[in-house]
């Protein structure tokens, strides 16, 4: 009860800090976004200078914000809190706790990442990035939103432009994936939508404020258990849940490289991040009603997405299917509805947005120079390109769970917990780690070794620009696989309280 | 009696005489005099209805009310005006010979539609309809080719139908509380809302509405009608005509509560109306049809609100009707520019290949037009139906907002085609698309402001909520 008294002091007062740094964060790509829509389209160098420059102030400012960001006090930090529309208890409010300080950081490290690595882009500038830039500000909002109506509205925000994005700069069947993409999300999307309102028309509710909802409203455990199902599969969706996961491999596969990165990187956490941020928080009773059976589809995941994986011959494919894969983790770490369980389960969001962000940055790299992805034509690529080849590698190695990366320490977590509430499912999720090393190990010895394909013979290296958001990456993936203690310190304290054991 | 508060529809009358009067002068002269004369027109009306906003009074031995529902529907029905007037110089279709009528016509269809949010007895409620649904029975059929006469037609017989059942129902209200008031008719509603004549002859007087709204089962004329009048007609039958609807909802629902029966009813027919409306815009190939069809589905939405029979279900329904009008236009603006610049007054699909190309401008505006119908954040469309269906939830209607939802999904499908079309498809000619200057204007405020109300939209929500408050019988 403690901690739940402290959080309504800290609702009744908001602490306006002395600089709204997160509100600052949202509005770097804002503000980038409007710039680069007033540049007129001849100057193409300035727009993408001008992206960078705002995803570059998101970087400072979410490392600035961990800084900022005390890990020991319970709840809710650094409220920005300001009203919107009154009679229907909609604020514009923003706080940080354990669960979206590093869902923050991601999403600044793969934007920027993500910008450095569009430089390459030639069609239709001017568009490509604004449309980046509008889907980043709507990430950055999820996150740190406490408003069910700006959550909302931030997610849309961060869908549409994808649609664009995959449609205009995409590959391989990209209407058939773009549509299928954002039918799917939306109606993910719709489902959540009726939830918040259903929330709102309780008794004693009259709000959208996530904080005055857990407060005010007593969810009988009827209603936990139908909101916390239509929520789970609306947010579902968008973090790839079996089965409503099959959007998400085509879409991968026919966005344009940055998109895929910080779709499959930033945007499917999106969903995970809405189960724990909404869903257990509002719901803890139907979180634990329905975790049997989100532990199940989550070993479907993590199985089903590795099989499949196995037989691609596409490398955009392989890394797509095991994106739904390793999304299955994390649902695993949530079903387990532990302190180990949710800790893995954002370790794991995390390192496995950096993982992917560098797969798809190597496999967009060698598209572009090889004008294919398929593991069959390509070959021998370690001689002639050895730096690429090492990152693919770096990400592989980190993809099958390799000690001494971000993602080993994740899965050991969500294991241990498995293994403590589901044993047979930790069992066979322990397993399937081997088929992820099946796929990986074979895409890597297929395409990067072996003979080498004549036709890339011209097929050029990194060059020391498209170099660095590489390395920036896989930077990140080794920092935090052999610190993870600081990792875990920023997240222990929130799941602890999230489960209401703080 | 203030006829101070009357002085926009005076400026309209007057307005009226004055094209009445051009008629006799020669038709060149007058054509182009139109195209300064019809958007000044617009402009003087919202400004001598903005002055009016905060008052309030009765006038015409108390039929006809001025209150802030009234005078709020008033500028977004001006608003609605000035927007076709701009439009109108885009004009394809109209006969030459016939151009003072098309002024004269959508002049005194506004003054139809202006009255309607003031009339508060039944006699001024079925003369301000029947004028303003008249003259847009004209304006329908002013048309140059062979289409004209069948769409006059058709809206003329389910309009004169719909208007008969209207006045069967009306006759029932009058014959059970003994007053053609609507005040009357509210004082005794509490005592009467229990009888099923009373539910009945209710149902009935719907009608009307329910055609104006184009909601099922009135929507038969709505694509055909759209498809077959000048595109700026189109327009201002899917803008204004709509939003004097919704006002006209709002203030029979005030006078006489809803009974539980008539929810029902209500909740059947948006359920309809919303299935209909976007299943069959899925398969649309003309531009004006699919917009048709997703007016009916969008009806569906409004009648939501209307059901919800609250403060909130009907300052929201306000809301929407402004978002709509404001969405809608936006999408028609860049139809009647790309019919214009095709040559060809029913644009289909293909005259929008390649737009994003020849006007990167246009494909803007069209894409915030669609996006905001299908409810898409951070734009107008999107707000409104978030306080929409929080308000038809908070009702307990939640069956019908999970529906409403799922069919904004639905509708998504085919706006996003559309978008398709013009982000991805190549151009038949590369030749750009030159806007005139009132266009201009108009799409960057239509643009501008589709944004504005979705994200800062509380204080206009606060204004409807107060219209609502001051509009109590």
């Amino acid at each position: 009860m403690g901690g739940r008294h402290r959080h309504s002091d800290r609702f009744l007062l908001p602490m306006t800090p002395p600089f709204p740094i997160l509100s600052a964060i949202l509005l770097c790509p804002v503000v980038g976004l409007l710039l680069v829509l007033l540049t007129p389209r001849k100057y193409e160098t300035l727009i993408k200078l001008t992206a960078l420059a705002s995803a570059l102030g998101t970087l400072v400012l979410s490392v600035v914000l961990l800084f900022i960001f005390k890990p020991s006090v319970p709840g809710f930090q650094l409220i920005e809190h300001m009203e919107w529309i009154k009679s229907y208890g909609i604020h514009y409010s923003n706080a940080v706790d354990g669960l979206n300080v590093s869902m923050i950081l991601l999403t600044a490290i793969v934007i920027f990442c993500g910008i450095l690595v569009s430089w390459s882009v030639t069609y239709r500038v001017k568009d490509f990035f604004a449309n980046m830039l509008f889907l980043v500000s709507g990430v950055f909002g999820v996150f740190m939103t406490t408003n069910l109506f700006f959550f909302f509205l931030f997610y849309e925000i961060a869908v549409i432009p994808m649609y664009l994005l995959i449609v205009i700069w995409g590959s391989t069947n990209k209407e058939y994936a773009a549509m299928k993409l954002t039918l799917y999300l939306l109606l993910g999307s719709a489902l959540m939508f009726a939830g918040f309102l259903y929330m709102y028309s309780l008794p004693d509710a009259r709000t959208f404020d996530l904080i005055a909802l857990k407060q005010n409203v007593r969810f009988t455990p009827e209603v936990q258990n139908i909101l916390f199902l239509g929520l789970f599969i609306g947010f579902g969706v968008l973090a790839a849940c079996f089965p409503f996961h099959v959007w998400s491999p085509d879409g991968h596969v026919a966005a344009p490289t940055a998109a895929s990165m910080l779709h499959a990187g930033v945007l499917m956490k999106l969903g995970a991040f809405g189960i724990l941020r909404v869903g257990v928080y509002l719901l803890p009773e139907g979180a634990r009603h329905w975790a049997d059976w989100v532990a199940v589809l989550a070993l479907c995941n993590i199985v089903y997405g590795a099989m499949v994986a196995t037989q691609q011959k596409d490398l955009k494919y392989i890394v797509g299917y095991s994106s739904v894969s390793h999304m299955g983790i994390v649902l695993l770490g949530i079903a387990t509805m532990t302190t180990v369980g949710f800790n893995g389960a954002i370790f794991q969001m995390f390192a496995h947005g950096i993982m992917t962000a560098l797969f798809f940055a190597c496999v967009g790299f060698i598209y572009d120079g090889c004008h294919t992805r398929m593991l069959d034509e390509l070959g021998g690529l370690s001689k002639q390109a050895p730096v690429i080849s090492a990152f693919f590698i770096i990400a592989g190695l980190c993809g099958l769970g390799l000690p001494g990366m971000g993602s080993f320490v994740a899965e050991l977590l969500v294991t241990i917990a498995a293994i403590g509430t589901y044993p047979a499912i930790g069992i066979i999720s322990i397993v399937a780690l081997l088929i992820t090393a099946f796929y990986v190990l074979t895409a890597i010895q297929k395409a990067f070794y072996g003979p080498a394909n004549p036709h890339h013979a011209d097929f050029k290296d990194l060059d020391w620009f498209q170099f660095i958001p590489r390395a920036f990456l896989v930077a990140c993936l080794i920092f935090f696989g052999i610190f993870p203690d600081i990792f875990i310190n920023w997240v222990s304290l929130s799941t602890k309280t999230l489960l209401g054991i703080g | 009696m203030d006829l101070s508060l009357f002085v926009p529809e005076l400026i309209l009358l007057g307005a009226i005489a004055y094209l009445l009067c051009l008629t006799l002068s020669s038709r060149q002269i007058a054509g182009s005099a139109l195209n300064i004369f019809l958007p000044g027109l617009g402009m003087i009306l919202m400004v001598s209805t903005f002055f009016t906003l905060g008052h309030s009074g009765v006038l015409f031995s108390d039929t006809y009310r001025i209150d802030m529902i009234s005078q709020g529907f008033k500028l977004v029905l001006a608003l609605s005006f000035l927007l076709v007037a701009v439009l109108s110089c885009h004009r394809i279709s109209i006969p030459r010979d016939r151009e003072v009528e098309y002024g004269i016509f959508l002049s005194t269809s506004l003054l139809g539609m202006m009255m309607m949010t003031s009339a508060v007895d039944i006699l001024t409620l079925y003369v301000s309809m029947e004028l303003s649904s008249y003259s847009l029975y004209l304006l329908s059929a002013l048309r140059r080719d062979q289409r004209a006469p069948e769409a006059g037609v058709k809206y003329l017989l389910f309009g004169a139908a719909a208007s008969g059942v209207f006045l069967w129902g009306m006759s029932l209200l009058v014959g059970l509380s003994g007053t053609t008031s609507l005040a009357g008719i509210a004082a005794q509603a509490p005592a009467l809302v229990a009888q099923p004549a009373f539910s009945l002859g209710l149902a009935f007087a719907l009608f009307a509405f329910l055609f104006k709204l184009s909601a099922f089962p009135l929507h038969f004329w709505a694509p055909d009608v759209y498809e077959s009048a000048a595109t700026p007609v189109t327009s201002f039958i899917a803008t204004a005509s709509k939003a004097a609807a919704v006002a006209i909802f709002i203030r029979i629902f005030m006078a006489t509560g809803l009974s539980a029966g008539l929810i029902w009813v209500l909740g059947i027919l948006a359920f309809l109306s919303m299935t209909l409306g976007n299943a069959v815009a899925l398969v649309q190939q003309d531009v004006k049809r699919l917009l048709a069809y997703s007016s009916i589905a969008q009806a569906g939405y409004l009648l939501l609100g209307l059901l919800s029979g609250t403060l909130e279900g009907y300052s929201s329904s306000f809301f929407y009707a402004f978002a709509y009008v404001l969405m809608n236009t936006a999408a028609f603006l860049v139809v009647i520019v790309v019919a214009e610049s095709s040559r060809h007054d029913n644009p289909q699909i293909s005259h929008f290949n390649g737009l994003a190309e020849r006007s990167p401008f246009l494909a803007l505006l069209l894409l915030l037009g669609l996006l905001s119908l299908a409810g898409i954040p951070p734009l107008a469309g999107f707000t409104g139906k978030w306080i929409l269906f929080s308000a038809a939830m908070d009702q307990g209607h939640w069956f019908l907002v999970l529906w409403a939802v799922l069919n904004s999904v639905v509708s998504l499908f085919y706006y996003l085609t559309l978008v398709k079309h013009v982000y991805l498809k190549k151009p038949e000619t590369a030749q750009p698309i030159l806007l005139s200057t009132g266009t201009k204007i108009a799409a960057f405020l239509l643009l501008v402001s589709l944004v504005l109300l979705g994200v800062f939209p509380n204080a206009f929500i606060t204004f409807t909520q107060q219209a609502i408050l001051s509009g109590a019988f």
